[in-house]
């Protein structure tokens, strides 16, 4: 589904990120772990065209990323604020997400109600902007947004901070759920090793830009990570 | 405690984001600052030969003192539109052992500071030696500079008083605005003669020095008010005044929602300019532009054909000039979840180009009543809108691609040069010198009027062609964008 090949990416002759070859295949569920500045975040910029590799390329069902603009229809993302209109109150970015990817009026009131839960009442009818919700409230919003699409890749940096504890849980519950019933291919960032195990059938660690473990998700991979990092 | 507070904010300031540009463009703002300043200065000692101008047998400074009133009036509404109470994170020190007297003090005393403060005294001190000193005595020179100046630090201090109280209710300052020009007319027409009362007072306290007791015991006033006020008030969420946040009713607006996704960019440009303070204060100065005209018309020395296409292009592309040059950088805080959602980059370029198009267009009808000034105007305006519409529009939209600043939307637009680069300077260039330059041989070969007419011809073939014009500026966006984004999530 998702492929990197020879992937290299320097600022200012520091490299970032290297990656020689890492395949995601359809319908895996893929955590990434690593401490600040292991280049999680790079590598979702690079999948999503956000920035230009040094070297190498970004394939998404084949075809380079940088070239096409296909995948933008099958691919929901949610990376940081920067992707959020704040001016917009969340169900004026909804429509206008909606709108952008050709959904119906009854795609939207589906997706209000099958959001219902995970809002947790905090964020339809508020009457304010986005900018004025705090900040796991812009995650709430951020997130269904990138599932608004039913897409089938779907990209998550960081999505359990700032979230309070409840919807971490609806999250966790929700990405499983999506998962195996429309086998969506996940790519989830994460500093918090628990959910990610608990989410993620496959475990790849980023240090200093560099894949040191991929591994399959199984009983002890929690402390197996645990001791990894422990200082 | 009082030293550390400043050091903070000396550090605040130098280490601002404001200087972080290139050399060339501090210089370049520096060069325009200076202008304004020896303007003021200059103003300041000349005014006496204005005055004498308009009023040969009057005394200098007798007239300037009779304006003082009116100044101090102006002076208080002006800030009122345009300063913005300075930020201070106090949030960062009312968690910290500091007694909050020493905080409060602190943030009123560094108000003083700030420029419109420091721009009147440019005027009044080569005012006092020049004009006062040596008509009068160095005695009432350092009277009149004095009171001149209390009533100057007042008016900063009256003014945050009101900004924090009235900030919901800009109403106010309109009506107050009104009323002095009222009062301004009635002066004018000999009703009521509110200068003269400015300047027999003036003139009364600088020749009673002790009589500046009563300004400075206003002072005293107006800060005890403020002290008083702010302490009152000295919680995080009170001290970062914020108008009352509503949702507006742009949303209502169902017109749009049947031009499909079109529409609903339409309209997310709409809410971009009218939600954000920075756009909304800029777009919402533009209109003085179409004044602009009055001023030229009118003068006959300024009538000449040359300065008539730029008054042309000036109205007619004022306002796109100010939404074009920045139409990426205002979207730079949501860059990235532009490019990385589905969207159609021709149907986002068409919106902005829908915009322009309505704010092109509009200027131009709204110009069209200064034909009763000839028809000459009507035809070189006509000119210039379809230069604007369908050359500069482009170019505008193909320079846009060069920003990379982020620009703070949530800042006013008055003296905000934040997020100006290089590509806003050049952008100049074919704006204003191209047209008068295309203008400028038929105008020495003695058909003015093909000159014109070439320059309409220009804007209305760029028109017909603009389907392969917008694809160009599209590919050189797709070129750009990833240096726009890099530059865009730097904050």
């Amino acid at each position: 589904m998702i492929q990197a090949n020879k992937l290299v990416k320097a600022y200012n002759g520091t490299v970032v990120l290297n990656v020689p070859e890492l395949k995601i295949e359809k319908g895996e569920s893929f955590g990434l772990v690593g401490n600040n500045g292991a280049g999680k975040t790079t590598f979702f910029r690079l999948i999503l065209d956000l920035i230009q590799a040094n070297k190498g390329e970004v394939l998404s069902q084949g075809n380079d990323v940088k070239n096409t603009v296909v995948w933008k229809s099958y691919t929901g993302s949610y990376l940081d604020e920067g992707f959020l209109i704040e001016f917009l109150t969340p169900e004026e970015y909804f429509n206008f997400v909606a709108s952008v990817n050709h959904l119906s009026k009854g795609d939207i009131q589906k997706f209000m109600e099958d959001f219902k839960d995970f809002f947790d009442g905090e964020i339809i009818g508020k009457g304010k902007y986005i900018r004025d919700f705090s900040r796991g409230n812009k995650q709430k919003v951020g997130i269904a947004a990138s599932l608004m699409t039913n897409p089938e890749v779907l990209i998550l940096d960081e999505p359990f901070a700032s979230l309070d504890p409840s919807t971490q849980i609806r999250l966790k519950n929700l990405l499983k759920k999506l998962k195996e019933e429309k086998n969506m291919t996940m790519l989830i960032s994460s500093h918090d090793l628990s959910h990610v195990t608990e989410v993620c059938e496959r475990i790849v660690v980023l240090d200093k830009g560099n894949v040191i473990h991929d591994i399959k998700t199984q009983e002890d991979t929690l402390k197996e990570l645990e001791s990894y990092f422990a200082v | 405690m009082f030293i550390r507070l400043l050091s903070h904010q000396w550090k605040e300031k130098t280490r601002s984001n404001f200087w972080q540009k290139s050399v060339i463009i501090n210089i370049v703002i520096g060069f325009f600052m200076l202008i304004m300043f020896s303007y003021l200065i200059l103003l300041g000692l000349f005014v006496d030969e204005l005055i004498k101008e308009i009023r040969p047998e009057s005394d200098p400074f007798v007239v300037f003192s009779g304006a003082m009133l009116y100044y101090l009036c102006i002076d208080l509404f002006v800030r009122f539109m345009l300063y913005s109470l300075p930020k201070i994170n106090i949030e960062s020190y009312l968690h910290l052992p500091i007694k909050k007297y020493k905080i409060i003090n602190f943030v009123l005393t560094k108000s003083v500071t700030n420029v419109f403060n420091v721009l009147p005294l440019l005027v009044f001190i080569p005012f006092t030696l020049k004009i006062i000193v040596p008509g009068y005595s160095s005695l009432v020179g350092l009277t009149w500079f004095v009171i001149m100046f209390i009533m100057v630090i007042n008016n900063s201090f009256l003014l945050h008083y009101l900004k924090r109280r009235f900030v919901d209710k800009p109403i106010i300052a309109g009506v107050f605005a009104a009323v002095i020009i009222l009062l301004m007319i009635l002066d004018k027409f000999n009703i009521i003669g509110l200068s003269a009362y400015s300047s027999l007072i003036l003139v009364y306290m600088v020749n009673n020095p002790i009589t500046i007791l009563i300004p400075l015991a206003l002072l005293i006033l107006v800060y005890y008010i403020n002290y008083m006020y702010l302490k009152s008030k000295m919680t995080v969420e009170d001290i970062n005044v914020k108008k009352q946040k509503k949702v507006d009713s742009l949303s209502r607006i169902k017109y749009l929602d049947s031009l499909g996704e079109l529409g609903e960019m339409l309209m997310l440009e709409l809410k971009l300019i009218w939600r954000n303070k920075r756009s909304r204060s800029i777009i919402m100065m533009t209109p003085l532009f179409l004044l602009y005209g009055l001023l030229f018309y009118t003068n006959e020395d300024m009538s000449n054909p040359v300065m008539l296409i730029f008054v042309g292009i000036f109205m007619t592309g004022g306002i796109m000039l100010n939404y074009g040059q920045y139409m990426f950088g205002w979207e730079s805080s949501y860059f990235d979840g532009i490019l990385a959602n589905n969207i159609d980059y021709q149907k986002h370029f068409r919106a902005k180009y829908v915009v322009i198009v309505a704010m092109v267009v509009l200027s131009y009808v709204l110009t069209i009543p200064y034909a009763y000034f000839g028809l000459n105007i009507l035809l070189i305006n006509t000119a210039t809108f379809l230069f604007n519409l369908g050359f500069l529009s482009f170019t505008l939209m193909y320079f846009a691609v060069y920003s990379k600043t982020r620009i703070d939307m949530t800042k006013s637009s008055a003296f905000n040069m934040q997020g100006m680069g290089a590509s806003n300077w050049i952008m100049i260039i074919p704006f204003f010198i191209l047209p008068i330059l295309i203008y400028l041989p038929f105008n020495l070969l003695g058909i003015p009027n093909v000159g014109v007419a070439v320059i309409g011809s220009i804007g209305l073939v760029s028109l017909i062609l603009h389907k392969s014009l917008m694809k160009f500026v599209i590919r050189r966006f797709e070129k750009r964008k990833y240096i726009m984004a890099k530059g865009f999530r730097e904050s």
